[in-house]
């Protein structure tokens, strides 16, 4: 395959990058390669060896590498060429990517259409502002989970983890399952920051104490951890004099927020949401430069890869379609906004001719709601919590009921029967 | 003197926290707090036969990647987890191991095996 | 236990020390420079801000204090200083920013004080201070806050990286014949009658001088050698890291009266911090962040940048400013011998230290010449070094170039950073034998993630070049083991 002759080029070949690159090949591309930096296809699936993955997408209860290895060999059989060891540093605003290997060393080249797959990182200690003193031993959850899993080393063995998204629950039992005592899951919030079933099945099944509406307000140890203090949070998170309490450990793990990686973005001076942190997009999953799309964890931070797989291949598919047909037809002209108790929803813009898959997130626990896509559907929801997505399809045949004017339709989530 | 026994139901976000009453023999007598019936199927089980799926990883020779994933083909009783985790601490696998192969058959007489999540090159 | 001898001791391997340590391999001498910690530059000199060449910003200060003497007469050696040892420094202007009329009474104060000690205390290419109005200041910097009246302007502010200037120093110095001893930390000083007997923690070191340049623990040194008091005030600063993204919305560095300050450093972010004035504040040797400076740090940034958000700090560290005898002023720099004991030589640089460094360098010949030590030129001294490659600084034709001489500057290490394994290698080449070692050549680490991607990638080229297992590798040396144990280990042992 010659560079100049790229139809799809995906950038990331995690779960996203390769499910959009695999379905690309599948709605007719012709050449379509996926980029990846490190030595092998999958991302971080491969550290993630617990299970939990594909509970909706293949119907089975099937660990990380597990997962990776059904779309890596897919990846083969359709005939999307991988390029390893390769990073790619530039992207601009015509397409046009410069990425680096040591095979080939600076490679430039300009393809149909390209594939945002990079995913996203986490939140550091240095983002999260924790007071105290700078010693090793203070990591966040997924590099612990690289040297846990991948690496073959242990961080410490005894624990405190700063919030409860997913990762830092599923360490908190992988490293307990390792012979390390987890002394604390410290959450700001007065709930978990991930799913219910990692709360049951990661804490409360190895009795890990679990502190909420508790932070970390002092790291102490001058070369390594050898304690923190946590304290007791009002309801402006600020800690509250006297609810202070020192717990020894060798290690903090931090588990508080990721953030889309979308430094290739900027730099092609692709729209970001403020609020998600990845590019605008409109059902098709095109950004704000023609041919360019993104799906997954770049786009919005998913809670399971499933939906990350489902729709990287809704922007792979489209990829596909703009690299033969250089147009994808309607633009997306009608706002989503975000109303009541609704955080954001992607796509941000729809054009309202197609069948759309709506996800969204809610901004505060709620009960018995109604889900309003303004007065096109309705839907009735038992429970919304922050760490769970929800989606939402429309079908274009509902779509049929936006007025050709209409520039701004509100989702909202409201308490069922009356206010 | 019946006891009690609290669950959080992990079928939905809403994530009730169910109580069932058991008697003095072990019998359910009831359950609260459950919103659906999902969540006394849930909690049933979780008071009967609690089960887990064991992931984990196990040490390797001859290979450049220091682990191998590995799991447990089917759930194990949560209360052997830790067990578990002990014998393979104690268990290395030199390659070419493939997802699926068996890496400890029957563990700990559960008629469960361990098989890897991975594959293992040399 | 070894034991070696040496004409000069240096001890302390900071900006200060390594200035001296470089400054004295012009001459031929036999001198040594040791550090306790495993890399230079890594005790105050790195938490420094990176601001440079603060000259008349101390022209607050009464004119004959050393201190303001010796920033004065640094500041026009550190841009020449910087281009022999190819370490970039951009000369940036300060903006102070005047908020009320009562204020603009200010800048008026300080340009006729300028006048009047340009020639005498303050060289002659020094360029002078001038009041920018409103709407100057608008159309230089439109993200401040739009209420400020004015600004005094500073062209002659600059900012470089302390840190890589410090190693360029010790390296430089080596190069041309300094013996440098890192991890060998100064026990005690015993004096003979014509010679000192340093005991370190690496065998005894015997010399004729000793310059103390052990930044916050100057006081612990000359106490050894009942040289001096130093009475140790620390004060601490805070400072923040901001998200590469809002690298161009500031140009200059922008200050208020209320000591918060934004500005760019040399790597393309913007950094925003406080220093609380003379206050004292923390324990001597304390350099935990505390919530109540961050928190006014940043109230104080956003009142300057309104478009600063908290979202965006990717790392923050304190500043330690140490400052000996309070009672004659702040900001007090002591260079000089010992009051009591003769060839003993203090060489604690106060506040801005980064930018009298090199004055202080120049000084400490004259010192020893006066102690009786002979100095004659080094005939084969060379000044230059050349500065490692920064992948991510060149041009497609040039990254072309370096692959294909060495395919390591192929594979991208750092996303954040865009740092390659070419470069890392590099840095260990150079001396980098730390986490820290490394970032602070290279920067892998530096970005968003803060090393969350790349650590754990570092770790395996350190160990592989050091030869040395991945367990081993530490943060800074000392007890700052990044990974404690290996997989089973624990599981094992409860059995």
């Amino acid at each position: 395959m010659k560079l100049q002759d790229i139809d799809v080029a995906v950038i990331g070949a995690g779960p996203a990058g390769m499910a959009a690159a695999i379905r690309a090949r599948e709605a007719g591309a012709e050449n379509v390669i996926i980029m990846e930096r490190a030595e092998e296809l999958g991302g971080l699936l491969h550290q993630c060896v617990h299970n939990g993955f594909g509970l909706l997408y293949f119907n089975e209860d099937l660990t990380g590498p597990e997962y990776g290895n059904r779309f890596i060999e897919k990846v083969m059989d359709t005939g999307v060429k991988p390029l390893l060891e390769t990073m790619v540093v530039k992207l601009t605003e015509d397409r046009q990517i410069g990425a680096v290997n040591a095979k080939e060393g600076f490679i430039t080249f300009r393809p149909k259409s390209v594939v945002l797959a990079m995913g996203c990182r986490e939140r550091s200690r240095g983002a999260l502002n924790i007071p105290g003193s700078r010693p090793s031993g203070v990591l966040t959850a997924g590099t612990a989970q690289r040297f846990v899993n991948v690496e073959g080393f242990l961080p410490g063995k005894r624990i405190v983890i700063l919030g409860s998204g997913d990762i830092g629950m599923i360490m908190a039992r992988r490293l307990t399952l390792e012979g390390a005592k987890v002394e604390a899951v410290v959450e700001i919030l007065p709930y978990i920051g991930g799913l219910i079933r990692n709360e049951v099945q990661c804490l409360h099944d190895f009795d890990i104490p679990l502190y909420l509406q508790h932070t970390v307000t002092q790291i102490h140890g001058e070369e390594r951890v050898t304690a923190v203090t946590i304290a007791k949070v009002d309801a402006d998170r600020n800690p509250v004099p006297g609810t202070q309490r020192k717990i020894q450990c060798d290690s903090l793990l931090l588990s508080a927020g990721l953030i889309p990686e979308n430094e290739l973005s900027l730099m092609a001076g692709i729209r970001l949401d403020p609020v998600t942190g990845g590019a605008v997009v409109d059902e098709t999953r095109q950004t704000n430069i023609a041919g360019v799309f993104a799906g997954g964890n770049v786009l919005h931070v998913h809670d399971l890869v499933d939906n990350v797989s489902w729709e990287s291949e809704l922007a792979g598919e489209s990829a596909a379609k703009f690299a033969m047909e250089r147009d994808l037809g309607e633009k997306g002209t009608i706002n989503l906004k975000a109303g009541t108790n609704i955080r954001y929803i992607v796509p941000q813009t729809i054009s309202g001719q197609r069948d759309t898959t709506l996800y969204m997130r809610v901004n505060e626990p709620q009960e018995n709601v109604r889900i309003k896509i303004g007065d096109i559907m309705t839907k009735t929801v038992r429970a919304v919590k922050p760490s769970e997505m929800i989606k939402i399809e429309l079908s274009s045949e509902k779509l049929q009921k936006v007025n050709k004017e209409t520039k701004e339709i509100i989702v909202s989530c409201e308490k069922r029967g009356g206010k | 003197m019946a006891k009690k026994e609290t669950f959080i139901c992990i079928g939905c976000p809403l994530g009730c926290e169910v109580t069932l009453t058991i008697d003095e023999k072990g019998k359910i007598l009831g359950f609260a707090g459950n919103k659906c019936k999902e969540g006394e199927k849930y909690v049933f089980e979780e008071y009967t036969n609690p089960v887990r799926i064991l992931t984990a990883t196990v040490l390797t020779q001859n290979s450049a990647q220091p682990l191998l994933a590995v799991r447990t083909s089917k759930p194990i009783l949560k209360t052997m987890l830790a067990q578990g985790a002990a014998v393979l601490a104690r268990t290395k696998v030199k390659p070419p191991v493939r997802v699926g192969d068996i890496i400890v058959p029957n563990l700990l007489d559960t008629g469960v095996d361990v098989v890897a999540s991975a594959n293992l090159s040399s | 236990m070894s034991q070696i001898k040496t004409e000069v001791l240096i001890i302390g391997g900071g900006i200060g020390g390594a200035a001296i340590a470089r400054e004295l391999s012009k001459y031929k001498v036999d001198a040594t420079l040791v550090e306790k910690g495993p890399d230079v530059g890594q005790g105050i000199t790195k938490c420094s801000s990176t601001i440079m060449c603060q000259g008349s910003n101390v022209l607050e200060f009464r004119s004959e204090y050393h201190n303001s003497r010796l920033v004065w007469a640094g500041m026009t050696m550190m841009e020449p200083l910087c281009k022999e040892l190819d370490i970039p420094l951009k000369r940036i202007g300060s903006l102070e920013l005047i908020k009320n009329q009562e204020e603009m009474r200010h800048p008026e104060k300080m340009m006729r004080r300028f006048k009047e000690y340009k020639g005498k205390y303050i060289p002659d290419e020094v360029e002078p201070l001038q009041f920018i109005d409103r709407d100057t200041l608008r159309s230089w910097e439109p993200n401040v806050n739009k209420s400020y009246l004015g600004a005094l302007y500073d062209p002659n502010i600059a900012v470089n990286d302390p840190v890589r200037l410090t190693i360029a120093l010790a390296d430089n110095a080596r190069k041309n014949g300094i013996k440098v001893l890192l991890d060998t930390e100064v026990m005690s000083i015993s004096k003979g009658t014509d010679e000192f007997e340093v005991c370190t923690n690496n065998g005894s070191i015997k010399c004729r001088y000793i310059i103390n340049a052990a930044g916050e623990y100057v006081g612990k040194i000359a106490q050894m050698a009942d040289a001096d008091d130093f009475a140790l005030y620390p004060v601490k600063s805070y400072q923040a890291v901001l998200d590469k993204k809002l690298g161009g919305i500031i140009n200059h560095m922008v200050l208020s009266n209320e000591n918060g300050m934004v500005a760019p450093t040399i790597h393309g972010n913007l950094f925003f911090g406080i220093s609380p004035g003379t206050q004292r504040l923390g324990k001597a040797h304390d350099h935990s962040t505390d919530k109540k400076l961050a928190d006014a740090a940043l109230k104080n940034a956003q009142e300057l940048v309104p478009g600063i958000s908290e979202r965006d700090i990717t790392n923050s560290f304190v500043g330690f400013i140490v400052f000996r005898n309070f009672e004659i002023g702040w900001h007090e720099c002591t260079v000089g011998v010992s009051r009591w004991v003769p060839r003993f030589i203090n060489a604690s640089i106060g506040f801005p230290g980064i930018c009298a460094a090199p004055a202080v360098a120049k000084e400490m010949i004259d010192i020893l010449r006066n102690q009786g030590l002979q100095l004659t030129e080094n005939p084969d001294f060379d000044p230059y070094e050349k500065s490692m490659p920064d992948f991510s600084e060149l041009s497609d034709e040039e990254k072309r170039q370096i692959i294909a001489k060495d395919p390591k500057y192929g594979h991208v290490v750092c996303r954040c950073e865009t740092v390659t394994e070419g470069e890392i290698v590099e840095a260990i080449k150079r001396g980098a034998r730390t986490l820290d070692g490394v970032k602070f050549r290279c920067r892998p680490g530096m970005g968003r993630c803060q090393g969350g991607f790349c650590g754990p990638r570092v770790t395996k080229i350190l160990a592989r070049e050091l030869g040395i297992s991945e367990e081993e590798v530490t943060k800074k040396g000392g007890e700052s083991r990044n990974l404690l144990y290996k997989s089973k280990e624990l599981l094992e042992a409860q059995q």
